[in-house]
């Protein structure tokens, strides 16, 4: 019998009415010295991803968003009960210190989007010469690359005009800029709770401002983008 | 395109699959997840936008073959 993890709590001695987990199996609060996690016990060695398991792993951590901002554990986190000890004992003060970042907090994403093409009508037209196929190839590739740099560019600016907008209203961010060709930057932003309106407001603002651009918002969501960032990197790298 | 109710739309689902598949607390080596009866092509936000063309020619080449 393992333990199937989804999420890490503080200050919380009791639950009632919790959903059910994965499978349907039922989920408990597991004290373990002044933390708490919720689990359920799973006969299982692997956990398949599906649509019901992942919304169910999802509900579970959500179901405790309005008391508390836990540390979500990644989908799929099976242990046994003596390694979860190990590693909330080796772990704790990192713990502690990601349980105190997002303390209050919730997570929002921004997701942006070219909306307009960025081709230069010059450029375009230098091709409707008349070229040989070597010089077109060669023409077609220059303005692949500087498309690319200048969309980079202007990637990393519209990166910097976000964090102004709403830099005053988050404790943290993370942000990946231009993560695909179509993707200018995403964005998840650590938000107080009683901050959410006002951050909403300012990214409506934003994006009045700038019809060329399309936004995706959604959230608020526990901190899944902020649970693990320092932990992450020293499981990762072996670094204690 | 502006998504205001988030929770109705299947992007929410997507964006969900993302938080919980590449995110959260891990400890290390112990994250299994099977594919074996997988019933959910997850195509995440950034592929779905970029590459809905090449799914297509990937999907054509596979019924070609």
């Amino acid at each position: 019998m393992k333990l199937y993890l989804y999420c890490l709590l503080e200050g919380i001695a009791q639950l009632d009415q919790l959903p059910q987990g994965i499978s349907n199996a039922p989920v408990r609060l597991l004290p373990i010295d002044d933390l708490a996690v919720l689990v359920s016990d799973v006969d299982k060695d692997a956990v398949a991803v599906t649509r019901e398991t992942a919304l169910a792993h999802a509900a579970v951590v959500r179901s405790v968003l309005d008391r508390t901002t836990p540390l979500p554990f990644r989908f799929g986190t099976l242990v046994s009960e003596e390694q979860l000890r190990s590693y909330l004992s080796t772990r704790k003060p990192a713990l502690e210190n990601n349980l105190r970042l997002v303390r209050g907090c919730v997570e929002m994403g921004v997701k942006i989007i070219w909306s307009i093409s960025n081709n230069d009508p010059h450029e375009q037209q230098l091709s409707d010469e008349k070229q040989g196929a070597g010089a077109r190839f060669l023409e077609e590739k220059r303005r692949e690359i500087l498309g690319d740099e200048r969309r980079s560019a202007q990637a990393t600016e519209i990166s910097g005009w976000l964090h102004e907008s709403i830099g005053e209203l988050i404790r943290d961010e993370h942000v990946a800029v231009r993560p695909s060709e179509k993707l200018v930057l995403t964005a998840a932003h650590l938000v107080e709770r009683n901050k959410i309106r006002q951050y909403r407001e300012k990214i409506a603002e934003a994006r009045a401002s700038r019809p060329d651009l399309h936004f995706l918002m959604s959230g608020p969501w526990p901190p899944y983008t902020f649970a693990n960032i320092e932990l992450e990197f020293k499981t990762r790298f072996g670094v204690s | 395109m502006i998504i205001e109710d988030w929770e109705s739309t299947d992007l929410s689902l997507l964006e969900t699959l993302d938080h919980v598949l590449n995110r959260g607390l891990v400890i290390a080596g112990e994250v299994t997840i099977s594919v074996a009866d997988i019933d959910l092509i997850y195509l995440g936000l950034n592929v779905m936008v970029s590459s809905v063309e090449t799914a297509h020619k990937v999907l054509r080449k596979r019924q070609t073959k």
